[in-house]
């Protein structure tokens, strides 16, 4: 089936060929990401938004700028092995390059790739995704899904575009009753395997108390090193800087890379920085996503996918932290209601 | 300079992929400052110089294409639309090569972006309006705009302040408020100096001094944060509510349209609910980063 | 023998707490994933029983010294406490303003190390209980024992414990590190002996995978800089973008900087996501500063930073 969609698609697999484990384009020949099916180290976010973009460039003709759009459709690519919580963090950041403005550079790859996602049996230690809304069987915000049921893949098919390219896969069949019932038995399976719970009703409660306990955040964010691990591997971090770069004839070109909130210069200006502080950083990363987005889009920007928990150099555990909320200190939000 | 009558003007609105910069060629570079120029300017494409048109208090990104972009409002009136205009501080990267560029030079502008001052909610009332520094440069887009609509507003209380007669940027716009009788205007620089006559102090202790009236007034405030921060007590005292009481917010800017992420406060981004807020909506912001 | 090390490290620095000697303590605690630990800072008595000493120690905590006020305890391993008086011989911190707690350490366990060993990976590993040379590692129902070379962390390996000179307390005996000098260095054995060409196409592919994260240089007590070279705009030095021409050069140039200031604690490499191998540069670094100023960063709180210093009968020779 890999090999006919090939034949149309960039196919990505999950893979650790280039020395980390991310998508690579499927080399047609392995089949590791079959067996062992643990979720990548660097989020399909990055076929999407890639790590460094370029978003138009520029020469000069007879003194003059002319500016060149980049061209044409990005390639059609297919994604496949997508675990649930990656393909619920691209549904989750595709609000905001919808919103207000069409981001034509991440909507127009999102147009051009098909989604194969493939249900996680084993998660991990760090994972959370069952607190935040679907399992890790679930066939959210995919194409079809594919769930293991021993000697064969279940398909789930999602979308009109995921009917699409099955049509005429060979090696296609009817699902049995029995092969559902086994189905299912593997979803609740992986949904008992993910041990590490929170409470967002409890968070979402507390959090627009707590904004301004400055003793608090700074204990918790006193371990922070403020580098771009969590964000850069996080699948609903999308941030972007935008950089210029010229050659000596004038030429060149405007490209878009990672950012990250944590960075002390993120907020940066010639004459302060609003984000000076650590525990302000801290504090914004930890609103961003489960206060202010939920606020603007009506979701949690977290998907429990736990590459934070497990690749942060000091260990700093978002799921810690948010269980360990204070009960709400009259903030401004309990001031305020009160004068009014 | 024409002025046009705008009210029936149709709203431009940036279109198609928002990240690409229009051409413009710098018609004009007047010294404003030591550090700060206004550079008046065009675009090249003569339908886009027809159909472009914004709003006071709106922003644009603008380019020199290879060293970056960076964020000012359009410091012209969009009555007056024979150009347009933004004012410029020499403070890094990008504000610098702006500086090294002489008339006949290209920059790119992405824009207008953001919201704008609310004339509806003028109309018909007070004017004060309260600057400092470069800060005068967005409302002097808002000025010249009620100037040129003087019949929808009542009286145009102008207080601005530099920290000497050297940092007064548009001083041939002071000298025609100076003389336009239906405009109260009072120039302020922060200490004594040579060959200087008019009002010394702080630009919240001249408008004390002022003392404009809050009844059926707004009042818009720009400046260096310092400022607006004692600017705001003053005029509560004097009766203004934190709805008559209006300002621009800033904010390290990239994308200018709610999608790099870095220009937000609590659940809003300065780039596309603001730069104008009025103080009643900051005070309920669900952060204090402002 | 953990337990007592720990038991007397828990009531040493409760001591120093309630005696006022420190502020605060910086030292480990239980991470909440398997064979982790995680800083903690505390001024409060009650939290010093969370105090851990364990074969995963693995951050090195002077890089939180320099944004701590008061006095500072911190629980060190050797090449901890080696980056602290480097950080004091750059008057980055003062020595009145931190009490070093020399804990001792045969080396912490490189998990990934272990889990390529296993083919497992860590949460899927039932148990390691470090057993002073071998690793008794308990997975899929059984126990196997490792050697120390096998998981230990290359930079362990080759550690100098005579490096080790000063600090305020020891907690228990410095044991000799299991290993030698020689060892630990096989990766740079091997890129020795490439080709130039051979190297560069080794060095490009890896840079390839750089994502610009700086975690490196985030958790490296080295690198305090309050304004990195890679934010400087007038000029632009390296590009921010993630190319691999400037992340090459961003890491050629940070090994520059904190050349002297390396004590090769290996944190930069564990904990780089792209799985760049940084420890190789790092070790290979301090090997070229010993080699040709016979200098071990560290060592000698007194003596001016090497590269901030010159003396005047230096070899010429490295001006080429």
């Amino acid at each position: 089936m890999l090999e006919k969609w090939q034949k149309e698609f960039a196919v990505f697999v999950p893979s650790k060929a280039s020395g980390v484990s991310q998508m690579e384009v499927w080399d047609g020949q392995d089949t590791a990401f079959l067996d062992r099916n643990r979720n990548t180290a660097v989020p399909p976010k990055a076929k999407f938004l890639p790590g460094m973009e370029k978003m138009f460039g520029f020469r000069k003709e007879e003194g003059s700028y002319v500016v060149e759009p980049t061209d044409g459709e990005p390639p059609k690519q297919l994604l496949f092995g997508i675990h649930p919580c990656d393909a619920r963090a691209i549904g989750i950041i595709d609000m905001v390059f919808k919103d207000a403005y069409d981001d034509k550079y991440y909507l127009s790859r999102r147009e051009n790739t098909v989604l194969v996602g493939m249900a996680c049996t084993s998660p991990y230690d760090s994972c959370f995704c069952t607190s935040l809304g679907f399992g890790p069987a679930d066939a959210t915000d995919v194409d079809i899904m594919l769930i293991d049921i021993g000697d064969a893949l279940l398909i789930e098919e999602v979308t009109e575009k995921g009917r699409g390219i099955l049509a005429g896969a060979k090696g296609v069949i009817e699902a049995t009753e029995k092969d559902e019932k086994e189905a299912a038995a593997a979803r609740e399976s992986a949904n008992a395997k993910v041990s590490r719970k929170i409470d967002t009703a409890e968070i979402s409660r507390r959090l627009p108390l707590v904004f301004n306990d400055r003793e608090f955040w700074e204990e918790v964010s006193a371990k922070c090193v403020s580098c771009g691990i969590c964000t850069f591997l996080c699948p609903t971090c999308y941030c972007f800087d935008i950089n210029d770069e010229m050659l000596q004839d004038g030429s060149g070109a405007r490209y878009r890379n990672w950012d990250c909130c944590s960075f002390a210069i993120y907020t940066r200006m010639p004459a302060e920085n609003p984000r000076e502080e650590k525990w302000r950083r801290v504090r914004q990363k930890v609103y961003h996503k489960y206060l202010f987005y939920p606020e603007l889009f009506n979701v949690i920007a977290c998907t429990g996918c736990g590459r934070c928990i497990r690749q942060c150099p000091v260990n700093w555990d978002i799921t810690q932290t948010l269980s360990k909320l204070p009960a709400g200190s009259p903030g401004k939000a309990e001031e305020k209601q009160k004068a009014s | 300079m024409t002025i046009s009558d705008i009210s029936h003007r149709k709203r431009y609105l940036p279109e198609g992929n928002v990240y690409l910069p229009h051409i413009a060629v710098i018609e004009k570079i007047i010294y404003e400052t030591p550090n700060v120029k206004t550079f008046h300017f065009n675009f090249k494409d003569e339908k886009l110089k027809e159909e472009f048109t914004f709003e006071s208090g709106q922003f644009g990104e603008y380019s020199v294409l290879g060293i970056g972009e960076a964020t000012f409002c359009i410091s012209s009136s969009p009555t007056r639309r024979d150009n347009l205009e933004c004012t410029v501080a020499r403070v890094g990267k990008v504000t610098n090569a702006l500086h090294r560029l002489g008339e006949g030079a290209e920059i790119g502008f992405r824009g207008p972006f953001g919201n704008s001052f609310p004339l509806d909610y003028m109309a018909g009332k007070n004017l004060v309006l309260v600057a400092g520094g470069i800060g005068l440069a967005p409302l002097r887009s808002l000025i010249w705009n009620a100037l040129d609509n003087r019949a929808q507003y009542g009286s145009i209380d102008i207080i601005y302040g530099a920290r000497t007669p050297g940092d007064l940027c548009f001083k041939y716009d002071l000298e025609s408020w100076e003389k336009d009788s239906s405009v109260n205007m009072t120039t302020t620089v922060d200490r004594e100096a040579p060959d200087w006559q008019g009002n010394v102090g702080f630009v919240p202790a001249i408008t004390e001094k002022v003392a404009p009236s809050a009844k059926n007034a707004v009042a818009i405030v720009c400046g260096p944060p310092i400022m607006i921060r004692f600017t705001f007590p003053v005029l509560e005292k004097l009766g203004f509510t934190p709805a008559q009481m209006i300002t621009t917010l800033e904010k390290r800017m990239k994308c200018g349209i709610g999608k790099c992420g870095r220009c937000n406060i609590g659940d809003i981004y300065v780039c596309r609910d603001g730069p104008v807020f009025s103080y009643e909506q900051i005070r309920n912001f669900s952060s204090d980063e402002y | 023998m953990t337990r007592e090390i720990e038991k007397k490290l828990r009531d040493t620095v409760r001591e120093l707490l309630e005696k006022e000697t420190i502020d605060r303590i910086v030292g480990y605690e239980a991470g909440s994933l398997k064979f982790s630990t995680t800083p903690l800072i505390t001024s409060n008595k009650a939290d010093v029983d969370r105090l851990v000493i364990n074969p995963f120690t693995h951050s090195n905590l002077s890089v939180f010294l320099r944004d701590l006020c008061g006095k500072v305890g911190i629980v060190a391993k050797g090449c901890d406490a080696r980056s602290t008086i480097s950080l004091i011989q750059d008057r980055q911190i003062a020595r009145k303003d931190v009490f070093i707690i020399g804990a001792p350490c045969d080396g912490v366990i490189d998990l990934a190390k272990v889990e390529k060993l296993i083919g497992l990976d860590r949460d899927e590993i039932d148990d390691i209980v470090w057993q002073g040379e071998k690793a008794a590692i308990t997975f899929a129902g059984s126990t196997q024992k490792f050697s120390a070379k096998e998981v230990l962390a290359d930079s362990c390996l080759g550690c100098d414990p005579s490096d080790f000179k000063e600090c305020d307390m020891l907690i228990g005996e410095i044991e000799p590190i299991v290993g030698g000098k020689e060892l630990g260095q096989d990766r740079i054995r091997e890129m020795e002996a490439m080709a130039p060409a051979q190297r560069w196409e080794f060095w490009k592919k890896e840079f390839s995978r750089c994502i610009r994260c700086y975690g490196c240089r985030q958790v490296c007590p080295a690198c305090f800089c309050d304004r990195c070279f890679v934010e400087e705009t007038e000029p632009r030095w390296i590009s921010p973008l993630p190319k691999w021409q400037d992340n090459l050069i961003f890491q050629v140039v940070r090994m520059m900087h904190v050349a002297g200031r390396c004590t090769n604690c290996g944190e930069c490499e564990r904990i780089c996501p792209a799985n760049i191998p940084l420890g190789s540069l790092t070790k290979k670094m301090e090997e070229i500063v010993d080699e040709l100023f016979q200098y071990r960063a560290g060592t000698d709180k007194d003596a001016p930073p090497l590269m901030a210093a010159y003396q005047p009968d230096e070899l010429e020779d490295l001006m080429r």
